[in-house]
């Protein structure tokens, strides 16, 4: 069990949405053990008031709340704020509803019950995530190759005239390539910098977010020329002037 | 599926209108074989005033007969397999719906055994988060119960104890206990006007009945919540009226709220969690007791007032009633026995 005293996030803010009292005080209990100061709300709208009127660094969602449902919730930040993380932690386990969670944005769902430990890697990955990504982006926020241009801020982009928004987890995706820029990157490597070793995420996750990544920036995504596959080791991010 | 023109399997309705349509097919083709064959035979010399007109009307009209019934025959089944598709829906919502309601309370409880397990906890808080696996406890178990209930009242195994008591007395005595049970204010809960008349009712059965009422007053009001519970006798009937000033029901909802797995989902109001079991398991124990329910609302945040009729023991559906007290006695019977 970490203790709050080594935990390098401590005094992370989180706001916990959960409408089930007593598994919110079980959950505010050790997050804030684990050094996080915590908000709990129980309904939606009470969410949206909250992340407006403060700041947070990571969001526990769940989907069944009162007056706004969990994913409208995770819409909304969204909006205002693509970069936060948000964790949904439900009991709706189906394939549907865990898609609909990972495409509006949501970084990681969970289904309940879960269990503690698990949960409070979890939000740590995500804080560790987080950190790195912020101070990736901090010095160099726009970055630019051939005819396109990636904000890693607001996560915006332009691929010649076409302009689109990436999601978070693309944009890390395509923010740890561009950083190992010439470098062979293996999915493992991927899948432990990016998604902080998610068991149930397989090799083939990393591979389906590269062709997203190919279809926004390659002019043919067939024969890539910017994201590379290197056959059994990964794949290699190079710009023409890398030759 | 419930209802008179749902008798017959669909499956033979099918069979039926598949019969009539290859009949129809038939007759056509015997009608048209057998004016060929005339006209082959008698060839130019024919007179068109000699075939038989009959044979035209006869095939005609059958023919007529014949596709109305497939007609008839493909609109129940449509009918049926649209019902069919809508329960199929509902029943989606519901497991969706029952999953949540297990498994939230299942969450919490292995979330503070890990805690106890993993943590040093000082006693006061272990004490307390003891108290708050012991309340999820009791929500799993009376969830479960619910649900095990309901399937039991539709196969009619549940071995309902009856009993006579005074409408009066019994109401006010199962209402009290829900109250303290929602650790709801003496002022939550107003009870008017009497009943001194007799009823049969079966305790535990009633008592889930108030529960949920007052349960769904409590949710869907916003606070402080209040019911008013109104007690009349009529010459043949316990008139129950419970009126909440809660948010109220749409017309077009109130007809829906008794079904089975039927939830309202709407913006404005909180997104109450539950199975969409609870009313429809009040109005099958009211079915029980030879009484019926009717919901009343003058429409959305207007309140809503649930009337329950149930019959005067010896002066409405006195064979039912006796009935019911008979299976009791047995049950009791066999219980004796087998002690």
């Amino acid at each position: 069990m970490t203790m709050s005293n080594e935990n390098p996030f401590n005094g992370s803010r989180i706001l916990l949405v959960e409408d089930e009292e007593t598994l919110a005080v079980g959950l505010e209990y050790n997050l804030s053990e684990e050094g996080y100061v915590v908000t709990w709300v129980d309904d939606g709208q009470k969410a949206i008031d909250c992340f407006a009127s403060q700041e947070f660094d990571l969001i526990i969602l769940d989907i069944m709340l009162p007056y706004y449902d969990g994913f409208e919730v995770a819409e909304r930040i969204r909006e205002t704020s693509p970069q936060m993380p948000i964790l949904i932690l439900t009991a709706r386990t189906a394939a549907k509803d865990r898609v609909r969670g990972l495409e509006i944005g949501a970084d990681d769902y969970m289904t309940k019950p879960f269990h503690l430990q698990e949960l409070l890697l979890r939000v740590k990955g995500m804080l560790k995530r987080k950190t790195w990504y912020q101070s990736a982006t901090q010095e160099q926020p726009v970055y630019r190759f051939d005819d396109n241009e990636v904000n890693f801020e607001n996560l915006s982009c332009r691929s010649g005239k076409r302009t689109f928004r990436l999601t978070q987890r693309e944009a890390m995706v395509l923010k740890y390539l561009i950083e190992h820029r010439g470098k062979v990157v293996s999915r493992q490597e991927l899948l432990e910098n990016v998604w902080d070793i998610n068991p149930e995420i397989e090799t083939r996750t990393v591979d389906n977010f590269i062709v997203r990544l190919r279809k926004y920036f390659e002019p043919n995504p067939s024969k890539p020329t910017y994201i590379k596959s290197i056959r059994s080791a990964g794949y290699m991010f190079t710009t023409p002037e890398d030759g | 599926m419930k209802g008179r023109h749902f008798r017959i399997h669909p499956v033979l309705i099918f069979i039926l209108a598949q019969l009539a349509w290859l009949s129809l097919l038939g007759i056509w083709i015997y009608w048209y074989v057998s004016n060929y064959i005339i006209f082959n035979q008698v060839g130019k010399r024919l007179s068109p005033q000699m075939i038989p007109k009959s044979t035209n009307v006869i095939a005609l009209v059958t023919g007529l007969v014949l596709l109305v019934a497939i007609l008839i025959g493909m609109y129940l089944i449509f009918i049926y397999l649209n019902r069919q598709l809508n329960m199929t829906k509902l029943y989606d919502n519901f497991i969706g719906n029952v999953t949540h309601e297990l498994k939230s309370p299942l969450a919490s409880i292995q979330l503070y055994l890990e805690t106890l397990n993993l943590r040093d906890i000082p006693r006061a808080k272990q004490k307390e988060f003891i108290e708050l696996m012991i309340k999820d406890a009791h929500r799993l178990k009376n969830r479960i119960d619910s649900i095990l209930e309901i399937s039991g009242i539709e196969q009619k195994k549940v071995a309902h104890t009856y009993g006579v008591y005074t409408a009066d007395a019994i109401i006010r005595t199962l209402i009290g206990e829900s109250v303290d049970q929602f650790k709801l204010p003496a002022k939550a809960v107003r009870i008017e006007g009497k009943a001194p008349c007799p009823c049969v009712v079966d305790r535990d059965a009633l008592k889930i009945v108030f529960d949920n009422l007052i349960d769904n007053a409590m949710k869907y009001s916003k606070e402080p919540a209040s019911v008013t519970v109104h007690l009349a006798c009529t010459p043949k009937l316990v008139v129950i009226r419970f009126s909440d000033r809660g948010i109220g029901i749409s017309p077009k909802e109130q007809k829906k709220v008794f079904h089975k797995f039927q939830r309202i989902y709407d913006k404005d109001i909180p997104n109450v969690k539950g199975t969409g079991l609870g009313l429809y398991w009040v109005k099958e124990i009211v079915k029980t007791h030879g009484g019926k329910i009717s919901v009343f609302s003058e429409g959305r945040g207007r309140g809503t007032t649930f009337i329950i009729e149930l019959p005067i023991y010896l002066e409405s559906k006195r064979r039912y009633i006796n009935r019911l007290l008979k299976i009791t006695r047995k049950h009791k019977e066999r219980q004796n026995d087998d002690v």
